[in-house]
């Protein structure tokens, strides 16, 4: 049965101005890549990548964006929220030497992947890229990890110029990785996309969701109509190199397709 | 090869008697496609209406023990694009396809019509009935017997496509509905729709689950009135019934066969079995066929009809 769940916020953690981590006392039991829904019961329902999860707790990491994301910047510890999940595919544990690209908000899934891997013995490496330093997460949450890791903004604001994808064109040039996973904005995850095509990965993906349980079909990517609820949101090279609407549309609220 | 689980709906082959229902998986080409290689026969688009629609806040989806709540709300990328799906799939696809749409009036009825008319869509079905939008809509067109005929009679006149009525379960006497509808020409009819409406609460927020507050409900637990209603209607017509509400197994699916449906809706038990339950559901009436000795499906008995 499709459960939900009911819970009280355990901490809030200001990440930056606008992005916050909500951690709640639970044992979810999700996968790194899983997600769940999310309401306030107030309008709204949406999806949110696993951060991190423990046996007793777990957490998402948001970022102000909407109406629906501002109403939570205004919850206290202490407030309820409802949940339901996990829902969704989730990250091979690769044991070998890994890549892990981030960009913006999308990165925190990839600290509970970096946790993951790193407790199955693989040799980690993460880079973490931003618009500006303001909107860069998790740079210290990797450091104490002790993984590898570098981050970059576009506006130079930590010193270098440039993108994540920058950052591991560079390391894929001198390295050899035996696998690569990224999380983090569509036309990132196709830049990237073409530095791969030696190499065996996973993106995590992100579309309008809706029944989140592989019903309603808004959630279908082209050509091939896999959910990205269900089959995905992780989704490993063999579809990705499929699919025809990666990095020019997606479907809005109401279907209709939308470009990029 | 011959096959057995081959039938007719209306002067139209299908490969598998099972229906991908509206509003489940029809809302790109794509998601009909993934659909159809798993198993349908037939597929129904998303309910089209003549402008787009966002639907309702969410939640729209709330289980319980014994099926589904679902307010939706008719999101649907607008008669147009919805169209353009339905063509993307059929250059794909020799599949058959039921392009559903939803209206309130006559007018917006017969401007829909026009639009399925130039479309590569098999079957137009009128969704009369959808339980999601009475705030906005009232009560639903299925309610009267009267208006089903009344409209069902018009896009007649008009349609290039065999025409199904959908019809609601949460009237009064569906019976006479049912007839309207035939007396008006309809092909077919599609029944049922989600029943209820319901609710579920959250006690920790005391809020309704769903933000629409209320939803139609499927799943398992409709499948005794789903076959009751099926029964009481074929018993009193002639046109073919498409007929759906909680079947998830080869045996619920029989069970609607002999209720009188001469092809059957499978949408809900997409989440209780994957996307392969279509699959599944094929093969299970082909091991009931071979368990009972009869060599196709449409050897299937049907019940003594009421007299």
């Amino acid at each position: 049965m499709d459960k939900r769940v009911t819970l009280k916020i355990a901490r809030i953690t200001r990440e930056t101005e606008l992005i916050n981590t909500y951690t709640f006392k639970h044992n979810l039991g999700a996968r790194p890549g899983q997600f769940i829904m999310l309401t306030d019961f107030e309008g709204g329902e949406k999806p949110f990548s696993i951060a991190d999860c423990h046996a007793d707790e777990f957490s998402i990491t948001v970022k102000k964006v909407g109406e629906f994301t501002t109403r939570l910047f205004e919850k206290q510890e202490g407030d309820f929220l409802s949940i339901r999940g996990p829902y969704g595919s989730s990250f091979f544990i690769s044991n070998q030497k890994v890549l892990l690209v981030g960009g913006g908000y999308g990165t925190p899934p990839l600290y509970y992947l970096a946790r993951t891997l790193l407790d199955v013995g693989a040799d980690v490496t993460v880079v973490n890229g931003a618009r500006t330093k303001e909107d860069l997460v998790f740079c210290d949450r990797f450091r104490h990890l002790g993984v590898r890791y570098q981050s970059i903004t576009q506006d130079g604001s930590l010193g270098q110029e440039g993108t994540s994808v920058d950052l591991a064109r560079n390391l894929l040039k001198s390295e050899h990785f035996d696998f690569v996973y990224a999380a983090g904005p569509e036309m990132m995850m196709k830049a990237l996309m073409s530095e791969l095509a030696d190499y065996e990965y996973e993106f995590l993906f992100e579309r309008y969701m809706k029944c989140a349980i592989g019903i309603c079909g808004n959630c279908t990517v082209d050509p091939i109509g896999i959910r990205l609820c269900v089959e995905g949101p992780v989704m490993p090279k063999k579809y990705v190199v499929q699919l025809t609407e990666f990095g020019r549309y997606h479907r809005d609220a109401t279907g209709k397709r939308i470009e990029f | 090869m011959h096959n057995r689980l081959q039938t007719k709906f209306s002067g139209v082959t299908v490969d598998s008697p099972l229906v991908l229902p509206a509003g489940v998986m029809g809302m790109s080409y794509s998601g009909m496609s993934y659909s159809a290689v798993h198993g349908a026969g037939v597929i129904t688009s998303k309910s089209l209406t003549l402008q787009p629609r966002t639907g309702h806040k969410g939640p729209v989806m709330a289980g319980f023990e014994g099926g589904f709540l679902n307010c939706m709300g008719l999101c649907n990328p607008g008669i147009q694009d919805g169209l353009r799906e339905v063509n993307d799939f059929k250059e794909r696809s020799d599949t058959p396809v039921i392009v559903s749409v939803f209206a309130t009036n006559m007018d917006d009825f017969l401007q829909l019509t026009h639009h399925v008319n130039e479309s590569a869509g098999d079957f137009l079905e009128l969704n009369l009935s959808c339980p999601n939008v009475f705030d906005e809509f009232g009560i639903p067109l299925a309610a009267s017997a009267e208006e089903v005929g009344r409209i069902v009679g018009a896009v007649k006149g008009i349609s290039k496509k065999p025409v199904i009525a959908k019809l609601s379960p949460n009237v009064y006497d569906i019976v006479s509905i049912a007839c309207a509808a035939q007396d008006a020409g309809a092909d077919g009819l599609c029944m049922i729709n989600t029943v209820g409406p319901g609710m579920l609460i959250d006690t920790k927020m005391v809020k309704p689950v769903l933000h629409n507050k209320f939803g139609g409900l499927s799943g398992p637990c409709i499948k005794p009135i789903a076959l009751k209603l099926v029964y009481q209607t074929s018993s009193a017509i002639d046109i073919p019934i498409l007929g759906m509400g909680g079947v998830t197994y080869g045996n619920d699916a029989v069970e609607m066969w002999m209720a009188g449906a001469q092809i059957i809706g499978v949408g809900t038990a997409i989440y209780y079995r994957g996307i392969e339950v279509f699959n599944m559901i094929n093969q299970e009436i082909l091991a009931y066929l071979d368990e009972m000795g009869y060599e196709t499906i449409n050897d299937i008995p049907r019940l003594e009809p009421i007299l």
